[in-house]
């Protein structure tokens, strides 16, 4: 798709091509280093993913190793773990995508409403803290409020009378622990998003609805929601394209390898990792394969839906 | 119908005050108690749990770590600056200089390379090919580079990059072409001095990468002389009883707590540390970055 629309006018001559690299030489050599990075790190591991066809061992190598077809893939999804995983990835980041639409809008919408600049920027720099701490941190402040014995969480429990609970060996919590600490973290960087789209909005409408007598309330349902639907398309689109993908930082920052918080919350990405030590590289690379297949089309397909709702224009 | 209006004008912005006020004290409240955990005596913590307020204020905590892993930390540190300026200052080289030639629309595959780019965000052949390719090919297991190197050429920094390389005038090019200058040198002397804050703003994102990074060592690293900060402070995290059964400092009686809660919450500041400094000065060069990323040319 994107092919078709960036791909130079071909049928030039083999010698115009010469040509230009010549002409050019300079500022297609200062392409040459950053993109024998992309090769190394992006295009060379392509010939690894013959390994999810095969029965790879370290011996026979990639090439050499007994072709299996379709067998490691038949196995992940006769294996309980497949779909497990696969639906663990899916309602995480369904959530996280619907929260991480709701929240931020609201955040932005709510910023603009506020008068005091002061006030404005000082609430903006704390909400964008959490932008800069890494899983790894976040992780800590969770074991901070969770904690069973001294945690907050359980203080606060404790105050209304209700037993302490033992968090970190209760999996049933931890998906709605994790889709939390995803929103929480991002919220305040999201926001920034639709507010840099707020500011391109006409002032001369919102005139007009004073004049006319809408209140605030009105204002910001029937001027700025509508007015906010085209970027709120976008950032859907795109998480919906990389809905198959998790987030490992996220993931082993917050539940580290806890053995038996790790089931209930592992996704696609961390359960790859988790099945390279235990499974082997073959079976690993073919669940990474369906992943990247699964977000590929994906990818696709949203990319195309954002070019009919957005004239022409794609998500990249 | 007016005073009504006006009525829920106030409400609207009560409303607001009230909400965003909350949250962001939400936002920075985790912090806040790390830090006030990290300043308690370790008895008070597991007398009265965490709390917003440090209790029976003591360095001892600071004392105990330096005591027992100063070394350690001050290695991991040197990683993380090492590898975040490193990684940094040669991010912004080869980014930029991509970003610099496709944005010269006289070149003629311009658009090849830019799907070159664009089509290692759409598909990839995942995490074990990578890796194989990686350790068998390129040697980066328990090697300094393994931390800097696969993570030196981000797409979508080079797209904010380019976008800001288009906005420049191209007559300020074609004077400096006259007179003989070739695109590096343009490159060098006119398009990136007349980028500082494009440079800054995606340099400061490639720097807060780096430093938060620690998935790279958890695949790659498994000497601890290379443990970067966040690394470093994930294994305390999950091996919280290796350190509760550590090594009791030389004099102390054997009767002392291990000052384990504290510990993993003042290990948690020193690994922010200077983002705990810098980010309120830097912030709103990652604002402009988010804004011009998120308004497509």
């Amino acid at each position: 798709m994107i092919a078709a629309r960036e791909m130079p006018e071909t049928k030039k001559s083999r010698q115009g091509a010469l040509h230009e690299l010549k002409r050019h030489k300079i500022l297609y050599l200062m392409c040459i280093p950053g993109l024998i990075i992309l090769i190394m790190f992006c295009y060379v591991p392509f010939a690894g993913i013959w390994m999810a066809f095969t029965d790879f061992n370290v011996v026979d190598g990639i090439f050499g190793s007994k072709f299996v077809g379709l067998d490691n893939f038949k196995y992940f999804f006769t294996s309980s773990m497949g779909w497990k995983v696969t639906y663990n990835t899916l309602v995480i980041n369904f959530f996280g995508i619907v929260l991480g639409i709701i929240f931020p809008i609201t955040i932005a919408i709510l910023l603009n409403e506020i008068r005091g600049k002061a006030f404005k920027k000082l609430t903006q720099s704390m909400m964008f803290f959490p932008y800069f701490i890494s899983w790894v941190v976040v992780g800590a402040i969770i074991y901070g409020i969770f904690s069973t014995d001294v945690g907050v969480a359980n203080g606060i429990l404790a105050w209304f009378g209700i037993e302490p609970i033992r968090w970190y060996s209760e999996p049933k919590y931890w998906k709605e622990i994790i889709i939390l600490a995803n929103v929480w973290k991002w919220s305040g960087y999201n926001s920034i998003i639709y507010l840099a789209a707020m500011s391109n909005f006409d002032g001369s409408l919102y005139e007009a609805a004073k004049v006319d007598g809408a209140n605030r309330l009105q204002q910001i349902m029937r001027l700025t929601v509508p007015m906010l639907k085209p970027t709120v398309i976008v950032l859907t689109l795109l998480s919906v394209g990389r809905i198959f993908y998790g987030d490992f930082g996220m993931i082993y920052g917050i539940v580290g390898n806890n053995p038996v918080l790790i089931d209930e919350v592992t996704v696609i990405d961390t359960y790859v990792y988790q099945s390279m030590r235990t499974l082997g590289f073959s079976y690993s690379t073919a669940i990474g394969l369906f992943q990247s297949v699964m977000g590929l089309i994906l990818i696709t397909l949203a990319n195309s839906v954002a070019k009919k709702v957005n004239d022409g224009e794609g998500l990249f | 119908m007016h005073a009504n209006g006006r009525l829920q004008d106030r409400l609207v912005s009560g409303f607001a005050y009230a909400f965003i006020t909350l949250f962001a004290l939400l936002c920075l409240y985790p912090l806040l108690l790390t830090l006030s955990v990290s300043f308690s005596s370790e008895q008070a913590i597991a007398r009265s749990g965490y709390s917003i307020f440090p209790q029976d204020f003591s360095l001892d905590t600071y004392r105990y770590i330096f005591v027992n892993s100063g070394d350690r930390i001050a290695r991991s540190y040197v990683v993380t600056i090492v590898v975040t300026i490193a990684g940094t200052l040669g991010a912004l080289l080869l980014t930029s200089m991509v970003a610099y030639a496709i944005s010269i629309k006289k070149l003629r595959y311009r658009n090849v390379i830019a799907f070159i780019c664009n089509f290692t965000i759409i598909f990839s052949a995942g995490l074990i090919p990578w890796y194989i390719v990686s350790v068998n090919y390129y040697g980066l297991k328990n090697s300094m580079l393994a931390l800097i190197v696969p993570s030196i050429f981000n797409v979508w920094n080079m797209f904010l990059l380019r976008t800001y390389f288009a906005h420049i005038s191209p007559s300020l090019y074609e004077a400096a072409e006259v007179d003989g200058a070739n695109h590096f040198t343009i490159y060098w002397r006119i398009a990136l001095p007349l980028s500082k804050t494009a440079l800054l703003t995606v340099g400061l994102m490639y720097a807060l990468q780096y430093w938060n990074d620690w998935w790279h060592a958890l695949i790659f690293i498994n000497d601890r002389d290379l443990f970067p900060l966040q690394y470093f402070l994930y294994n305390i995290l999950s091996n919280v009883n290796a350190i509760s059964s550590g090594r009791i400092p030389s004099g102390a009686s054997g009767s002392i707590t291990l000052p384990a809660e504290t510990v993993k919450m003042a290990v948690t500041i020193i690994t922010i540390g200077p983002i705990l400094f810098l980010y309120p000065f830097v912030q709103k060069y990652f604002v402009k970055g988010i804004m011009t990323g998120a308004v497509k040319e």
